[in-house]
């Protein structure tokens, strides 16, 4: 890596660092609570590793612990994943024409909302995109996340028992954390949407089982989206 | 570890890769947008609706506990510190720090 990579690199890595203070307590919530689940520390690390997706990591210790198939299970993640597909066209259009998409088969894996969400803030503040940067500001969320998750997993399921206000903080992460990410998405094209979904979820939750609210909930929203003209 | 939990994750990890890198990998982006085709409308309706439906999920355990001042001190955290902030790890720690105050006082 020459210089001028290196320092695109290490700009990377600057502008990486709220994202990864911000994904370390998150992932020690996770692996406190996959332990918690009955996963081993190795296991739970294993998730962060391979998946890399928060939110879908702890609605993957849920349905794991509701004994949901597996089918059923990874449907129900990869389509709460499914609008990672839109971040890569929406990042190369940010970052104009010739812009090196080589090596993204590599640094697109650490394309995860906060990731994405830096990156095309500082196009837009005017920096110039380079792989470099993108591996730089991919990496310490990533370390951030794999190294807390196996922070909280070392802790141990019960590592928060003597601490009922920090475990109730924690406890609410996850809502949080989606309240936060609907946010960010937030658009009025997309409120009957997320209407349809959340009212689908509570009535499938209520009438049958949190599995089939969940389910249902995704399915419902996105055929209101389907159906809904001029989006 | 069990074999069932490792190929969850290593089909879900397959499938965000496959979502991360693909549409890079084959140049989408560099033109125009998604379109307003059927699936460019299902792909722009899929994530908002599964993030609605685990937010509705996820929040549900606390309303039927009956808890008010806890789960609103959070929730009015996050919605306040994403307008401050416009950034999704602030807001969501801002809401449990919230939420744990609200907790704390409740008793």
């Amino acid at each position: 890596m020459g210089d001028r990579q290196g320092e695109t690199f290490g700009a990377g890595i600057m502008a990486a660092m709220p994202i990864a203070l911000g994904y370390f307590p998150i992932a020690f919530a996770f692996g406190v609570a996959a332990v918690g689940a009955g996963l081993s520390p190795l296991g739970a690390t294993a998730l962060s590793v391979i998946i890399y997706a928060g939110a879908s990591q702890f609605l993957a210790l849920a349905l794991i612990t509701s004994g949901a198939a597996l089918p059923v299970a990874a449907l129900t993640l990869i389509a709460m994943n499914l609008r990672h597909v839109l971040y890569g066209p929406a990042l190369m259009k940010a970052a104009g024409e010739g812009a090196g998409r080589r090596h993204a088969w590599a640094w697109g894996w650490g394309l995860t909302d906060e990731v994405f969400g830096a990156a095309l803030g500082e196009l837009a503040r005017g920096r110039r995109f380079a792989e470099a940067w993108m591996f730089g500001l991919g990496l310490p969320a990533y370390a951030a996340w794999v190294g807390g998750t196996l922070a909280g997993a070392l802790a141990g399921g019960g590592a928060l028992a003597g601490w009922p206000v920090v475990e109730a903080g924690f406890s609410f992460l996850l809502p949080a954390l989606f309240l936060a990410l609907l946010l960010s998405i937030l658009t009025r094209p997309q409120v009957p949407v997320i209407a349809v979904a959340g009212l689908a979820c509570v009535a499938g939750t209520l009438a049958v089982s949190s599995t089939t609210g969940i389910l249902g909930g995704m399915v419902a929203g996105a055929l209101a989206g389907v159906m809904r003209r001029g989006a | 570890m069990s074999w069932e939990v490792l190929a969850l994750a290593l089909i879900v990890g397959a499938a965000n890769w496959g979502f991360r890198t693909l549409p890079i990998r084959f140049g989408l982006g560099s033109g125009a947008g998604p379109g307003g085709g059927m699936l460019a409308r299902f792909l722009a309706a899929v994530g908002p609706a599964a993030i609605a439906t685990l937010f509705v999920a996820s929040s549900l355990p606390f309303v039927q506990a009956g808890a008010v001042l806890a789960p609103l001190a959070g929730t009015v955290a996050v919605g306040a510190v994403w307008v401050w902030r416009r950034s999704v790890v602030l807001a969501t720690l801002a809401g449990a720090l919230a939420y744990a105050a609200g907790f704390a006082l409740a008793g």
